[in-house]
């Protein structure tokens, strides 16, 4: 019996992971459901299922195309689309915006480069030449810029969805709900996050968190989200069992407006998006976190993306003379 | 005769091509929504931008679907269990649909312009209207040309369309190509119903300016072609059919029956004995003149030597219809089989006298030949009573006197095999000789044979009948003799027979029909369509159609064997007087049933059946004063002169001799 044998049979629970999500800013949660944070099981899996659902996700895909000395000149690429559920269960495409544009130092470049550039008629975000000639620390910036773009097409899109759903029509985004005030505040309009950089819970709190059980959600709390700082009612949601996987594993968590309702309904949500786990995301390689709905999103998107800005799979090995 | 409707504008796939799965000149690949009315057999059209040709025409390539699939994003199937947790009952419960594809395979059929011949581009694909089915299958040639040779064979009803369906005259009768087959499982009315159809068809587009056509059938099993002239019960769906297909919905207007007698000489050998119908059957007799030629047929292949065919060569030159002296003292007229067991005898008595038993040659020719030709002929006079009279003469088909648009039936279901292969072979060998002489009365003829896996079988000897119908398949067509065959094993039909039939039908085919080799070219999806068609579908090969084409055809208007059989039973064998009376009575109303008995009471039966074939021979204005007259001349005994033979001491009985 190995070590770590010797410490599952002694009741430690049997994992399987590694490096998780990136670490973000601890941030500030409130309880607004009871006085601990505990556990509570989803309520009835169909019951709670919305007849009309949208799903609101994009993509973004970007590529160094030419250096300018080193300055690197970049090709990006972002969509997002909202598809909706009919209530025979396929999605349509009912909004669906892309944008296609050029990320590049322009103080940085040589004049006859930045002229060509210009004159291209691309759409072009400019950079900070300052970092041009830090490679690394450019393309954080570069990676930065383009979320930061898919971020601002993803909340233009969620705000004209909002204004015309339906009466019974539920809005579900991937990502974080608040940020757009108005899509925060919308009664049918949910944000689920696949990422847990951020910690908003503590000691206990997180811990019953981190290992709760398939089909349960913790009690809602209060948060702070996105730059606009507009509250939102969160709570995690496990669709997939972790144990022998990693703490994550199959952890989402939820946004929804900040309003006694959600809590009311935190169940009853739960369990209508606990059973949007079949059909599974797969092949997906965040499956057990991503609703198949929105994995579509994602497919759909990657279908209609220019071809020259999808990440090609040549071989990078040099050319030999032959 | 095409109507366009209006061009429907929405397309209803795309073509897609990729590295592994590339558009070819005669195949592509294409999409369509999860909800579409094409399936397998679905013909299409793909739709370049107008103009896009270096010439400026518009690119159209037409195709059918031979293939289809479907699939979804589903990487494997053990995440839909998963994602139903093990439990089939919940995996419908999953509140979003899958992503689908439904990926369709097809098969170029034409591109226009034809050249240059490239890969299928990648436009829209759009179901064929009438005309594009026409454009498709290249009918427009013969359909719309000065003289339209089209002849409708059913409607292409795949995606809700009922465009006319046509085979192309010249390749079908002759002279381009010609010939027939159809194959299919048995019980299901595919085979026989199809043939009725076609056979209806041809009669109302024949084009004029090809001349006259008539068609005969051998009817082998039951009563399947006993009723043409019948009429069926049609749905009103039938009925539009044959609207639109332009054919009338009524039974053959000529219908000739024929039939063998059975052996008592009277009543004849069918099931249309109806009483209200078996006046229109007409007795078929042959003598012995009419067997000889065909000889080799009742000979098998062990018999088949030089010495047989010369002493049958000798008879039927030197011997048949002439007066004979047999070197013994007796003069012979040998017309009838009576005549040639005396000739037989008299030579065999004269050996066994004159030389004291050792002569053993007759004019070069060996007794042991002479023997076993004797045994082969007589023997079908026995085997076949009723079909060949032993001393009678015969009632036959008017050779020269085919009518237009008529059907020939000649019923031989219950005749012996021996006799169903004599049948066969004189009267296709009598067609073939009368359309070389242009005397037949119409310039080509379809020959309808069923079972061909037992006339032509692929393996097996090389008998008459299976040489027989090897000649009419590589050169019936220059004569105008056109062979509709018929099976329900392909695979086993001698290949020649098949291959050069120009047109190939399909019915319900056995799995294990469709694993032979010969149905290799077809998709897995084509073979299980196959497998599974219903009746009155049935899948079409022409020359004109580079791909096979699914086409439903409607039912046959005339009257189904088993269903006439229900609505005219078949009336039980009469009294020979009383067959007497009915084949005298058909040919002349006012022959009297009485005068008719009181005539032939106490005459020898042979005596009557003598008069009987010779007033049908005849067809006198007065029947019955013809009857009495040939009845008085042919009773009294002829001549006592071969009788004196009696007295020599009988041969070896036939059944004993090794021959």
């Amino acid at each position: 019996m190995t070590w770590w044998q010797a410490l599952i049979a002694a009741g430690a629970v049997p994992g399987s992971g590694g490096k998780g999500d990136e670490p973000g800013a601890a941030d500030h949660a409130d309880l607004v459901e009871g006085s601990e944070l505990t556990t509570h099981p989803v309520g009835d899996h169909n019951a709670q299922i919305p007849a009309v659902v949208s799903f609101l996700n994009g993509i973004e895909r970007w590529h160094v195309v030419a250096y300018d000395g080193v300055a690197q000149v970049v090709s990006a690429f972002v969509a997002a689309a909202v598809r909706r559920r009919d209530k025979h269960g396929v999605l349509h495409t009912s909004v669906e915006r892309s944008r296609a544009f050029a990320i590049a130092p322009l103080q940085s470049m040589s004049p006859a480069l930045r002229q060509i550039l210009e004159q291209s008629g691309a759409d072009v975000e400019p950079m900070d030449g300052a970092l041009a000639g830090q490679p690394a620390r450019y393309l954080e910036q570069v990676e930065s810029t383009v979320r930061r773009v898919r971020a601002h097409l993803e909340r233009e899109i969620a705000e004209a969805c909002i204004d015309k759903l339906g009466g019974d029509e539920w809005l579900v985004l991937d990502g974080l709900l608040s940020r757009s005030p108005s899509v925060a505040r919308h009664p049918r309009a949910l944000g689920v996050i696949k990422s847990h950089g951020a910690q908003f819970l503590e000691g206990r709190g997180l811990e019953r968190a981190l290992t709760l059980p398939a089909g349960h959600r913790t009690s809602v709390f209060a948060v702070r989200g996105g730059h606009t700082r507009t509250e939102v009612y969160s709570w995690y949601l496990r669709l997939w069992p972790w144990e022998g996987n990693d703490l994550f594993y199959g952890l989402l968590r939820i946004e929804a407006r900040a309003h006694p309702d959600t809590v009311a309904r935190a169940s009853d949500l739960s369990g209508w998006l606990f059973a949007e786990r079949a059909p599974l995301a797969t092949p997906a390689a965040r499956w057990d976190r991503l609703l198949y709905p929105l994995h579509h999103v994602e497919e759909y998107l990657k279908a209609l993306a220019p071809r020259d800005i999808r990440s090609h799979r040549a071989s990078r090995l040099p050319r030999t003379g032959t | 005769m095409i109507a366009r409707p209006p061009p429907d504008a929405n397309p209803i796939g795309r073509v897609v091509a990729t590295e592994l799965k590339p558009s070819t000149p005669h195949q592509f690949h294409f999409w369509t929504a999860t909800e579409t009315s094409i399936g397998i057999g679905a013909i299409v059209k793909v739709q370049e931008g107008a103009g896009s040709t270096e010439q400026g025409a518009e690119r159209v390539v037409y195709a059918v679907v031979t293939e289809g699939f479907a699939y979804s994003d589903l990487a494997t199937p053990l995440h839909d269990v998963v994602g139903a947790e093990g439990d089939p009952t919940r995996a419908a419960d999953a509140p979003t649909v899958r992503q689908q594809i439904r990926y369709w395979t097809a098969a170029v059929l034409r591109h226009t312009p034809e050249e240059p011949l490239q890969p299928v581009p990648l436009g829209q694909v759009f179901l064929a209207d009438d005309a594009d089915v026409a454009q498709a299958l290249r009918m427009d040639g013969f359909l719309y040309s000065a003289t339209p040779t089209a002849i409708p064979v059913g409607l292409y009803t795949s995606a809700g369309r009922d465009a006319p369906v046509y085979l192309d005259a010249d390749f079908l009768l002759g002279p381009e190509a010609a010939h027939l087959n159809i194959s299919g499982v048995s019980g299901l009315a595919t085979k026989t119903s199809a043939v009725e159809f076609l056979l209806a068809s041809i009669f109302a587009h024949f084009p004029a300016h090809k001349g006259r056509v008539a068609a005969l059938c051998f009817n082998v099993k039951g009563p399947d072609l006993c009723f043409l002239d019948q009429p069926g019960d049609l749905s009103d769906e039938d009925r539009q059919r044959y609207e639109r297909l332009g054919v009338p919905s009524t039974p053959f207007e000529r219908v000739h029956l024929y039939a063998p007698l059975k052996a008592d000489g009277v009543n004849l050998n069918t099931l249309r004995t109806h009483p209200d119908l078996v006046g229109d059957v007409e007795p078929l007799t042959w003598g012995l003149q009419e067997v000889v030629d065909y000889a080799e047929v009742l000979l098998n292949r062990d018999d088949i030597d030089a010495k047989a065919d010369a002493f049958i060569d000798y008879l039927r030159d030197r011997v048949l219809g002439r007066t004979f002296d047999d070197g013994f003292g007796t003069t012979h007229r040998v017309q009838t089989f009576a005549d040639l067991d005396r000739l037989f005898r008299s030579i065999f008595d004269g050996l066994e006298v004159i030389s004291g038993g050792r002569g053993d040659t007759w004019r070069t020719h060996h007794i042991a030949t002479m023997r076993k030709v004797r045994n082969r002929l007589l023997n079908i006079s026995t085997r076949c009573k009723g079909l060949v009279t032993d001393d009678g003469p015969s009632s036959d088909l008017p050779w020269n006197e085919f009518e237009d648009r008529s059907v020939y039936v000649i019923d031989i279901a219950n005749v012996d095999p021996l006799g169903q292969d004599l049948v066969f072979a004189r009267v296709v060998s009598k067609l073939r000789e009368q359309l070389e002489r242009r005397e037949l009365g119409v310039d080509a003829v379809v020959v309808f044979v069923d079972e061909l896996n037992k006339y032509a079988p692929g393996d097996g000897p090389d008998t008459y009948v299976k040489k027989m119908l090897l000649d009419i398949s590589e050169r019936g067509r220059y004569l105008g003799l056109v062979l509709f065959g018929a099976e329900q094993f392909r695979s086993q039909v001698h290949r020649r027979v098949v291959g050069n039939a120009g047109t190939q039908l399909f019915g319900r085919m056995d799995m294990d029909e469709l694993a032979t080799p010969g149905y290799q070219v077809l998709t897995p999806a084509i073979k299980s369509k196959l497998a599974t068609l219903p009746i009155g579908e049935l899948m079409v090969r022409h020359p004109h159609f580079t791909q096979p084409i699914f086409v439903r055809f409607p039912k046959p208007p005339v009257l189904r064997g088993r269903d006439g059989v229900e609505r005219f039973p078949p009336a039980a064998d009469v009294p020979f007087e009383d067959a007497v009376v009915r084949h005298l009575v058909r040919l002349d109303r006012r022959v009297r049933p009485n005068q008719v008995k009181d005539l032939i009471a106490d005459r020898e039966q042979d005596d009557v059946r003598r008069a009987l074939a010779a007033v049908r021979r005849t067809r006198p204005d007065d029947v019955l004063a013809y009857f009495r007259k040939v009845l008085g001349a042919r009773v009294a005994p002829q001549s006592a002169v071969p009788r004196e033979h009696h007295a020599v001491p009988p041969l070896n009985p036939i059944s004993d001799e090794p021959y």
